[in-house]
Order: C-alpha cells, then sequence, then structure tokens
C-alpha cells in the first residue's frame, strides 16, 4: 500500500509541476487570465480540505462506523491546509489584477465602493482576514490530526479531547469558511450580495470532499486495511450523507435564485443575469442535471449506494460538477453573457491538483489507514461477531 | 442526581435510553395505567383547569372579532401583518420539532427518540391547529377562506400562484394532514393494548374502534413498519418545505430587513430549535408529574440539548449574516433598519431576543447545564420567549420602516391581541392535557422494542 501511494504522489507531482510551469508561463503571457483561472482552481482544491475538515469534525461529534473509514483519508486532507497557504501567495502579489475593488482603491476607481465594503474591501485586511482563516484551519487541524495519531499509539483515549474541540472548531469552521467565500469569490462582483452566500460554499465544499472521500476509499478498498472495514453498509452510509448534501446544496441555490427572481431587484438580479444568458444559460442547465437531479436520483437507490464501485463514479460526477460549478460562480463575473474557458483554466486545475494529490498521496502513505479508536475497535468487534 | 451527572461524563454511550430493571410487562403497565388505573393526579385539574380558562378567552375574543372585525387588533397600514403573523410562524415552528423526531431521527435510527416522539408528535398537531388559526382570522372574512383553494370557482377567479400566501395553504395543510396521519398509525398498536386492557365498557368500545381491528399480527405488523417507513419519507421534506415557505413569505416580500436570502434555512433552523424548546418545556414537568424519569432519561434531556445549541448556533448564524450584509451591502435601507432594530422604539425586543436566542442558550456548552432538568427547563423557557420576540422583530420593525419615510408608523398590540394570543396557548395546553389523559404519551409498544434491542446487548 505504502509503496502505491508514494507512486502516486510521484507521478502527481510530476503532472503538477508540468502544469504548474506551463501556468508560470501563462502568467507572464496574460497575468490577469492567469489570475482568474488559478482562482477556481485554488478554491476547488482548497474546497477539499476545507469540506474534509467540517466532516472530520462531525464525525468525531456522532462517532458513525463511516466515519472511521475515511478518517484518515480527512485527515491527509486537512494537513495540506499549509501547503495551500503558501499557494494563496499569488492572489496576494495580483490582487490589483483580480479584484476590481483593489483596483479601485489604488485608483483605477472602476467600481465606486460605498458603504462597509469601503473597509471591509481593502487590500490590507483582505490579507489579515486570509492569514487568520488560514490560522484557524491550520491551528485545528494540527489538534486533530496530532491527537488521532497519538490514540494509534497509546492505550489513553483521546475521544473527550477531540470532542471538546470539534464542538467550538466547527463554529469557528462556519465562520471562517464564510468569509473566505465572500472575500475571494463574492467580492468579485462587488456590487452584489446574498446572505445564503456563505453556506452554499460550505455546503459544496462539503459535498466535493465527501465526494472525493468516496472515491479514494473506492480505490483504497480492494487491499487492506481498508478491505476488511468497508463493507457495503459503510459505503451506504457515505451514499446517505453524499445524498443529504446533494439536496442541501440544490435546496440552498434554489433558494437564493428563487429569492432573487421574484424580486428582480436592480442591485441583485444581474448576477443571475450574467450567469443565464449566452453560453452560461447551458451551463447552469449542466448544473441542474449533473450537480442534482442525476445524483439525486442514483443516489436514492440502495443498489448504487452499496456498490462502491457505482458510488464511486456518482461522486466522480458530483466532484466535477463542483468544479463546473465553481466556473460558473466565478467567470461570469470577467465574461459576462458568453461562456468562456481558457486553457489556463484546464492547466491551473491540474497544476494545483497535482501538487495537492501529491501532498494528499505522501500524507496518507505516512500513517496507519484506519484509526485505533476505541469506538470503532468495538464496531469492528460486533461486526465479526454477527 | 449528581450520581446520574457522573455517569453521563464517565460514559455517554452507556447512558441508559431506558432504565434498567424494566419488563415488558412493566412497560406496559406503568404507561398505560396512566390512562386507563391511575387516578388523575390533582395538578392535571389545576393545569387543565387554569388552560381550560384561557380557551374561554379565546372563544369569547374571537367571538367579538367576528362581529367587530379585524379593527379590535393593533394593526394598521403599514403594519398590517401584527400580532396574527407573528404568533402564526411562532407556532408552525414550534410543530417542527416533532415531525423532525417522528420522521428523521426515525431514517437515522436514532434510539432515544422513542419515549418522546409520541407526544412531540401531539405537540406538533396541536400547535398547526394554533397557527392555523391566525392567518384564518387575519382574513378578515374568515368564512371565505376557501377562496385560497384553486376550487373550479363560478366567479373565474383563481388565487395567484405566484404569491407564498397561497403557497403556505398547500404547504400548511400537507403538514397537518401528514403528521396527523402519522401520529394516528403509530397509535394503533398501543390503541389496541389500551382496547385490551381497559376494564370497562365505553374505554373499550371507544379504543377499539380506534384500534381499527388490530390483533398483532405477523402481517399487521409488517404492514405497519411498511406504512410508517413511508409516512416518514413523506414527513422529512415537510420539516424543511413548511418554514422555507413560511420564510418565503418575507423574503418575498421586498421590505428592507425582509428580503434577505439566508432567510430559508435559518427559518427551518429556529423552527427546529423553538420546537425542541417547546418538548423540553413539555417534557420536563410531565417526566416529574407521572414519575416518568425511567423512560425520559437525562439522555435524552441532553440530546434535546445538544439539538438546541446546534440549532440555535444556526439561528446566531443568519442574525450575524444579516447584520455583517445590512452593514457591507452599502445599502442605505438595509443599514437603516438595521440601526433601527438596535436603537429604536423595539430596540428592548431587538436585545431581548439576542440575550433569549444567543446569549442564555450558550450555557449548553457545559455538560452540566445539559443534564439539569431545571436549567434546561429556564434555557428552554427563553428559547420560547426569544424566539416568538424574533418574529415580532422580523415581522413589525421592517414593517414600520419602509422605504418612505411618510408611510412609517407605528404598531403596538391591543387587549385582544393578547387575549388571542394567550388563548391558544390555553387551547394548545388544554390540548396536551387532554391527550395525556385519553392516549399513551409514551410509545408502550416501541419502548418494548427498545428494551428488547437494549437487553440483546
Amino acid at each position: 500500500m505504502r509503496e502505491r501511494l508514494d507512486a502516486i504522489r510521484n507521478r502527481a507531482l510530476i503532472v503538477g509541476v508540468v502544469a504548474t510551469v506551463l501556468c508560470i508561463i501563462g502568467a507572464f503571457l496574460d497575468a490577469r487570465q492567469f489570475l482568474r483561472s488559478y482562482l477556481v482552481a485554488y478554491v476547488f482544491w482548497l474546497g477539499l480540505p476545507l469540506g474534509s475538515l467540517a466532516i472530520l469534525m462531525l464525525h468525531h461529534l456522532v462517532g458513525g462506523r463511516w466515519g472511521f473509514i475515511i478518517q484518515r483519508l480527512l485527515e491527509a486532507a486537512v494537513k495540506t491546509f499549509p501547503a495551500m497557504a503558501l499557494l494563496f501567495l499569488p492572489f496576494i502579489i495580483g490582487i490589483r489584477r483580480l479584484y476590481p475593488w483593489a483596483a479601485a482603491h489604488a485608483g483605477g476607481a472602476e467600481h465606486v465602493v460605498t458603504g462597509g465594503k469601503a473597509v471591509y474591501l481593502s487590500p490590507a485586511f483582505f490579507t489579515a482576514r486570509a492569514v487568520f482563516y488560514f490560522a484557524v484551519w491550520i491551528a485545528c487541524s494540527y489538534a486533530l490530526t496530532k491527537w488521532s495519531r497519538e490514540q494509534d499509539r497509546s492505550e489513553v483515549s483521546f475521544i473527550g479531547r477531540l470532542q471538546n474541540l470539534s464542538g467550538p472548531g466547527l463554529a469557528l469552521y462556519g465562520l471562517t469558511s464564510t468569509f473566505s467565500a465572500i472575500d475571494w469569490i463574492m467580492s468579485l462582483e462587488p456590487e452584489w450580495y446574498s446572505t445564503i452566500y456563505g453556506m452554499i460554499f460550505m455546503v459544496s465544499h462539503g459535498m466535493a470532499a465527501l465526494a472525493f472521500a468516496i472515491i479514494a476509499a473506492r480505490l483504497l478498498a480492494d487491499d487492506p486495511p481498508l478491505a476488511g472495514a468497508a463493507a457495503p453498509d459503510q459505503f451506504q452510509d457515505l451514499g446517505n450523507l453524499l445524498l443529504a448534501l446533494v439536496m442541501f446544496w440544490a435546496y440552498l441555490s434554489f433558494s437564493q435564485f428563487l429569492i432573487i427572481w421574484a424580486e428582480n431587484l436592480s442591485e441583485e438580479i444581474p448576477w443571475y443575469v450574467r450567469r443565464a444568458t449566452g453560453g452560461w444559460r447551458y451551463v447552469a442547465l449542466l448544473l441542474i442535471i449533473f450537480q442534482f437531479a442525476l445524483p439525486f436520483l442514483l443516489l436514492l437507490s440502495r443498489m448504487a449506494k452499496r456498490r462502491a464501485r457505482s458510488l464511486a463514479w456518482i461522486a466522480l460526477v458530483v466532484l466535477i460538477m463542483h468544479w463546473v460549478d465553481l466556473l460558473w460562480l466565478t467567470a461570469p463575473a470577467f465574461h459576462p453573457s458568453s461562456f468562456y474557458l481558457h486553457w489556463l483554466d484546464l492547466a491551473a486545475l491540474i497544476a494545483v491538483g497535482g501538487l495537492w494529490i501529491g501532498a494528499f498521496a505522501h500524507y496518507l502513505g505516512a500513517t496507519a489507514l484506519l484509526p485505533n479508536d476505541p469506538r470503532f475497535v468495538e464496531a469492528l468487534r460486533e461486526a465479526e461477531a454477527t | 442526581m449528581a450520581d446520574e451527572v457522573d455517569k453521563i461524563l464517565a460514559s455517554e454511550e452507556i447512558a441508559p435510553v431506558i432504565e434498567p430493571g424494566h419488563t415488558y410487562a412493566s412497560i406496559t403497565d406503568k404507561i398505560s395505567a396512566i390512562v386507563l388505573t391511575r387516578p388523575t393526579p390533582m395538578l392535571w385539574y389545576v393545569g387543565f383547569g387554569i388552560s381550560f380558562v384561557f380557551v374561554l378567552i379565546l372563544l369569547f375574543a374571537v367571538s367579538y372579532l367576528l362581529t367587530k372585525g379585524v379593527g379590535i387588533w393593533g394593526i394598521n397600514i403599514p403594519v398590517a401583518w401584527g400580532f396574527a403573523i407573528v404568533n402564526f410562524v411562532w407556532w408552525i415552528g414550534i410543530g417542527h420539532a416533532g415531525t423532525l423526531i417522528s420522521a428523521i431521527l426515525l431514517l437515522l435510527r436514532q434510539k432515544w427518540r422513542n419515549s418522546i416522539n409520541r407526544f412531540a408528535e401531539a405537540m406538533t398537531i396541536f400547535a398547526v391547529m394554533c397557527a392555523g388559526l391566525f392567518p384564518l382570522l387575519h382574513l378578515g372574512r374568515p368564512w371565505y377562506f376557501y377562496w385560497l383553494f384553486p376550487y373550479p370557482s363560478t366567479m373565474d377567479i383563481q388565487p395567484q400562484f405566484r404569491s407564498p400566501l397561497v403557497w403556505d395553504v398547500f404547504a400548511v395543510s400537507t403538514y397537518f394532514t401528514v403528521s396527523l396521519l402519522f401520529w394516528y398509525v403509530g397509535l394503533i398498536p398501543d390503541l389496541a393494548t389500551l382496547r385490551d386492557r381497559a376494564r370497562k365498557r365505553f374505554p373499550r368500545f371507544a379504543y377499539g374502534m380506534l384500534a381499527m381491528g388490530w390483533r398483532g399480527s405477523a402481517v399487521h405488523w409488517h404492514r405497519y413498519e411498511t406504512a410508517s417507513l413511508l409516512l416518514a419519507g413523506l414527513a422529512t421534506p415537510l420539516v424543511v418545505s413548511v418554514h422555507t415557505v413560511v420564510s418565503f413569505d418575507f423574503t418575498i416580500g421586498l421590505v428592507p430587513g425582509w428580503h434577505s436570502t439566508i432567510f430559508p434555512p435559518y427559518f427551518v433552523a429556529g423552527a427546529i430549535y423553538s420546537g425542541f424548546a417547546m418538548v423540553l418545556t413539555l417534557a420536563i414537568p410531565l417526566r416529574k408529574m407521572y414519575g416518568l424519569e425511567d423512560f425520559i432519561t437525562l439522555r435524552h434531556l441532553k440530546n434535546m440539548g445538544e439539538v438546541m445549541l446546534a440549532t440555535g448556533l444556526i439561528v446566531a448564524y443568519g442574525y450575524m449574516m444579516e447584520g455583517f450584509v445590512s452593514w457591507y451591502s452599502g445599502s442605505p435601507f438595509e443599514r437603516y433598519l438595521m440601526f433601527y432594530r438596535m436603537h429604536g422604539a423595539y430596540r428592548y425586543m431587538f436585545w431581548a431576543l439576542l440575550l433569549f436566542n444567543i446569549v442564555i442558550p450558550q450555557a449548553l456548552w457545559i455538560l452540566r447545564v445539559r443534564t439539569s432538568p431545571l436549567a434546561l427547563f429556564i434555557i428552554a423557557i427563553c428559547v420560547n420567549v426569544g424566539m416568538w420576540l424574533e418574529r415580532y422583530v422580523i415581522v413589525v420593525v421592517s414593517l414600520s420602516r419602509d422605504f418612505m419615510p411618510s408611510a412609517w408608523g407605528m404598531y403596538s398590540g391591543t387587549i385582544w391581541d393578547y387575549a388571542v394570543f394567550a388563548g391558544t396557548i390555553g387551547l394548545f395546553l388544554a390540548l396536551m392535557f387532554v391527550f395525556v389523559r385519553l392516549l399513551p404519551m409514551i410509545s408502550i409498544f416501541e419502548m418494548r422494542g427498545l428494551l428488547h434491542e437494549e437487553s440483546e446487548k
């Protein structure tokens, strides 16, 4: 197993470095386009550790058997936060090229930023907040992974400590992930605002992270130790959770749409007009079908959830559509009413993805694939007895 | 008491959902005796008597309203939605805990729901009854309420389907129907138990009719299980949809402070929050009054406290996003509304709502508070009050300060507003009293099943 993960890591890193070189060339050719493409790719990959962090803390609080199967996958994902913090630097360097409000601050005055935005959307405050978010995420993930690893080795139970962190941790997570979504993506169109925005991001990050964990668990499930522990029951539970998140995402997204569509206010509706006209309209339809309708219908089936292979295929559709969703949320800010896909969009996706998967495989190989949690050991013993 | 807390502290997982020492017979005896053999406690007569006085007040207030019209209430233009809508939203929200416990926790196989689901479902039905009264009375001419339905009218008038108020009619009536069916189907095996144990002729006849010929055969149980799973599946979306539609009443209402996209999830969380607060408000005195501590254990109270803490935090998140966006947006109307909430004529209600809904419930982080019935009872009462204030602030403050200063106004409830509101609380409690007197308030057969599962371990 170790060798296999090392091989994955090496291959991913090679692909990531090659794509990174392409991106750097792209950045010299068109810095603005590079930043736009890089933003979508970055937020997509950052969503995996973010969602993983939330699911991990939720798992510590409720502790079902499904969680123990993917616990180490989630932990490997959250260990990538320091690396992701480094990859955030291009936004700080290129802030004026990417965000219209930052250009306005610098005297470009493309947009008139009024109200609280004048204070909130300033480059210095933006950077300080990003530092704070990463500090919270790194601190939480460091403690969670450290205690979990120590529990493997010692007889002492760390459950109490993990739970005590997870409650307040989830509250802090809610705040930081909400405001990071507002800062990094919502503020691309500074005149627009929506109070549900942060919640939509939290749910879609969770959905993507769970989909990724299901795919990874499927790939590892043929060999020990996962082969013995991941029974169809656990995949069914994971499938149900994915179904719940898919429905929740659709519920929140539709609520936002209905409220804004019904009111048709001049400061709100343009956001949807940009995304529902021209080529973007078809992307929106694609989202409705492949991010909601199809996974929803397939995940209703018990058979589809119990078979790891079919569940992983559904999860892959969800994961890919999450990237399409981020593109649809972001790119129309730059290219309203006409579909636009640059080669850098894909290059950046592969660059960050290669580096991220490399780091993920590296961390995953460093620990045992199943945690030594007394509750899990108990559950396994019970399952063997029956 | 202290021992019990220590036990829970030592191992949360092992804390029982049913106290040890019970047999199938003792469970059946204990729960059915409340209805059939035990003398009705004095407290029941006192409680029912007081509630019934309020029912009479309600009848009087409604009669007077029907003769005089809605002018006896405090509503005016611009504040045309006063107490009636505040109370409607409050009562509808309270019902949600019952549906969550009976449907979602059933699907999630949460064992601790078994001893609280029956009266939580009853609470749902009674709360929806109280809620339904308000929009009907608020119509002004309640006898024309059927105009809200799309029936083939000779006047060629159809309801406005783009209005969330019409969606409400469908959402609430579906909700009531499904909740009632769910509750009744769940009662059938227990009604048969009561039929078999009743000594007198009339109770045997009445429970026998209601039990619909239940004999407890394997076929019966098989059909029962299928029906209750199907009903749980049907009821689950209703937990979310009803309060979502209620939130659309506001969000599609344009006024500052109403048109906010966070409203649907935040209303649903608020509904579950207030619902669990009401379940605790009822469960804690009931378990004391009838000595049901063995069945409604500290584990139940603790779990409900945790649900309240989680949903309360989502509600706090909603307030925070509203506050942040009103500041961030730069919209002068949104900003002014937030300023007016904090500093205007209704500021005491606003700060009290933050205190009751957000500050006080944070005590639930402490395990000792979550396992103390008295502390939970006090917090639950605070949340009940806080959630009512929240709806008052949302409804009244926004309407009294809309876009045009010349259209601003003030609102306060009259004696008749208070009479109808207090009357519905009386109606709700009176129905609860009748319910615990005539029907088993804890599901007997589910407790027996729970005992079976627990003893197998």
